[in-house]
């Protein structure tokens, strides 16, 4: 029988290691995943868990989950805040944040939206052509800065901003996923589960239609 | 489950180290029962996250992996915190075979065997239970560990009652670390494991492309889809102990090494159950290899890999000395691999396809003894499927197996399920077959299987 190879130690030496330096240091504070733990930095945290979904910039790749990239600091924090105590109820509440968010303190929440807040939002590159959505933009752009007064519903940029970029706890929308968009304005229409906010009697007269073109005109925007 | 495992390798697992206790099946049964219908109820790796099901398995089934899914597994099943590392989990249901009398009449007559008994055809059973230890142990190091009673797994010495069998299944134990370079994720891990790619975190992978587990026996169950041909380690064995390393950089190139050896020593109890003579390797240089390509846009991503294995089992089955450097064969694989994914509420939709080759070499006694000759055996299979809202399912498989020592299998699998509560699935599976080693009209091996699974 054959004696053990070079590349054999190799793989025993290296899992020595990795072993002796995890258990010997069970905490690895710059790069731990560990929710329960207040003394991991909630930097830290978004690089190494929200990361996994939301992308390490805050430009998340599926429209399931939403950018953060440049989203507003204190609709982040209200937003996390609101996970963590189950008052937001939308399947991605149950389905993935509240048990990220639970043990979460009040620093690394903060620090977390800090971090998001201050990414820099990348513009897709991968979304349909403008020639194919040209009409639905401009009937969402004229949505987003009009309203529409037979039906009063307000401008959304009396709240969003004039470049969608949100203000305080109204959240920046531009260059938002167009589904993730389409999705929440639903939940706000149908349902309870973001309760208490201006959302529910604002998106009540909107029709599939004036959603889906609302969020083609902010998906697109810088 | 050693759902990997050839036809010809999963009846080595029916091996000495019996344990007749069905303690695993009761304490299973039990707590399936008292479980309240809550989507609380979910297994370790969700308490230690707090998440729900889906957001690591694509549609709610078990076991294919969403993106995150996959990221949670490369980085050490480390996300989340410290909870009690235990889940249990369930399968069985009824089988059916379409005509299981000319199926054993035309065993009798190619082989002069027939179907083990007792046939258990059109019996409602509870087959298979497992002990998953599983979970975060430190910022760097997770467990996923399984551990299963097979109630099915043997025959008596005459011939008429079925005997469980407890037996080690999966076991990886990792090591990972990621770091962020220039806005770009490095995933580094070591994985020590007992099964090549076990480690793996795609669906196409050997150990993980079956999602319905079953008992490997006898009779009727012969014929499900979990017994058709599926692409594997072509080892003969069951459990080994390896080391792996891996690398996945930004999400898009994963690469991964391991080295294999007996399951001996300090780490025999990654072979549990098993037959220890089955799964003797030689040397430590048995070699696993990966490399993938994955790219994620919009709701959709695709893989695009190949996987091989390079070893030298003995053939103990012969009683010859696993000393003997006359006695071990050569086994070499190579396979290439994709699996496409559309992820997006309410849709689940996945495309699999694998084709490997499989070229065995007879020991120099086996060569002698026996006559056998070096062959090449070639399996495909390809798999389609759609969840909806992660309650009701459907997929279709087609596979198919041609040279080596058995003859050609092929057929076609179609399955409905429902997932009332996402740890609980019941679905039918029907399996067709065009082509079936030693059976004459090989439909008449049709099987059907009404099945539940329940993890908690």
């Amino acid at each position: 029988m054959k004696g053990p190879t070079p590349m054999t130690h190799f793989f025993k030496y290296s899992w020595s290691l990795c072993l002796a330096l995890s258990l010997g240091a069970c905490s690895n504070i710059e790069r731990s995943r560990d929710l329960s733990n207040p003394r991991v930095a909630g930097a830290t945290l978004a690089q190494q868990v929200c990361s996994t979904c939301h992308g390490a910039t805050g430009n998340s790749i599926s429209p399931q989950f939403p950018n953060l990239a440049g989203q507003q600091e204190a609709y982040l924090v209200n937003q996390l805040q609101n996970f963590k105590g189950h008052q937001r109820m939308d399947p991605p509440g149950p389905e993935y944040m509240w048990g990220l968010s639970r043990r979460l303190t009040n620093a690394q929440i903060e620090d977390i939206a800090h971090y998001f807040a201050n990414q820099v939002h990348v513009a897709r590159t991968d979304q349909t052509p403008m020639s194919k959505t040209e009409q639905e933009y401009q009937i969402g752009l004229n949505i987003y800065t009009q309203g529409i007064p037979e039906k009063s519903i307000p401008a959304c940029q009396l709240c969003h901003g004039p470049h969608a970029k949100g203000l305080a706890t109204f959240p920046r929308l531009a260059g938002q996923h167009k589904d993730y968009l389409v999705r929440q304005l639903h939940v706000f229409q149908e349902t309870e589960f973001r309760p208490n906010t201006p959302m529910t009697q604002i998106t009540h007269q909107l029709d599939a239609q004036q959603m889906s073109d609302i969020a083609i005109y902010l998906s697109r925007m810088p | 489950m050693n759902m990997s495992l050839p036809l010809e390798s999963k009846s080595s697992a029916q091996s000495s180290h019996n344990l007749t206790s069905g303690w695993l099946l009761s304490i299973t049964s039990t707590l399936l029962v008292l479980t309240p219908s809550s989507s609380q109820a979910v297994p370790a790796f969700a308490r230690q996250t707090g998440q729900n099901c889906i957001a690591c398995h694509a549609g709610g089934q078990f076991p294919e992996l969403t993106p995150y899914g996959r990221l949670f597994k490369l980085t050490g099943y480390t996300i989340g915190e410290r909870t009690l590392p235990l889940s249990v989990m369930a399968s069985g249901g009824l089988t059916s075979v379409s005509k299981i009398a000319a199926v054993n009449q035309s065993l009798v007559n190619n082989t002069s065997t027939g179907l083990d008994l007792p046939l258990k055809n059109k019996q409602t059973s509870l087959d298979i239970a497992s002990l998953f230890i599983a979970g975060k142990v430190t910022d760097n190091i997770g467990l996923f560990s399984q551990i299963t009673h097979d109630r099915y797994s043997e025959v008596d010495d005459q011939g008429l009652n079925n005997q469980g069998h407890t037996t080690g299944d999966n076991f990886d134990l990792r090591w990972a670390d990621q770091w962020l370079l220039s806005g770009r994720e490095f995933i580094y891990g070591v994985s020590l494991n007992n099964n090549p790619s076990v480690s793996d975190p795609w669906n196409t992978s050997w150990a993980w492309m079956q999602y319905v587990p079953s008992s490997s026996g006898p009779g009727a169950n012969a014929y499900l889809d979990a017994n058709t041909p599926y692409a594997s380690s072509g080892l003969p064995g069951d459990l080994y102990s390896g080391l792996s390393t891996y690398l996945f950089w930004n999400k898009s190139y994963y690469g991964e090494i391991g080295f294999y050896r007996s399951a001996s020593r300090l780490l025999h109890f990654m072979n549990f159950g098993n037959d220890p003579n089955a799964s003797i390797l030689q040397g430590n240089s048995n070699r696993y290899w990966r490399f993938a390509y994955n790219h994620e846009w919009g709701s959709n991503n695709l893989m695009v890999g190949t996987s091989g294995m390079a070893a030298h089992p003995y053939d103990s089955a012969n009683g010859v000395s696993s000393s003997d450097a006359l006695s071990y064969q050569g086994v070499k694989n190579v396979g290439v691999d994709t699996q496409y994914q559309y992820l997006l509420d309410p849709h689940t939709f996945t495309v699999q396809a694998v084709v490997q080759k499989q070229n065995f070499t007879p020991s120099v006694w086996d060569a002698t003894l026996n006559g056998n000759t070096p062959s090449t055996t070639r399996v495909s299979r390809v798999k389609f499927s759609y969840v909806h809202a992660a309650r009701n399912g459907v997929s279709f498989a087609n596979f198919n197996q041609n040279g080596g020592f058995a003859s050609a299998t092929q057929g076609n699998t179609l399955e409905v399920f429902h997932l009332p509560v996402q740890n609980i699935r019941i679905g039918l599976q029907m399996t067709f077959y065009s082509k079936l080693a030693n059976i004459d009209s090989p439909s008449n091996a049709n099987s059907a299987r009404l099945y539940f699974w329940g993890a908690y």
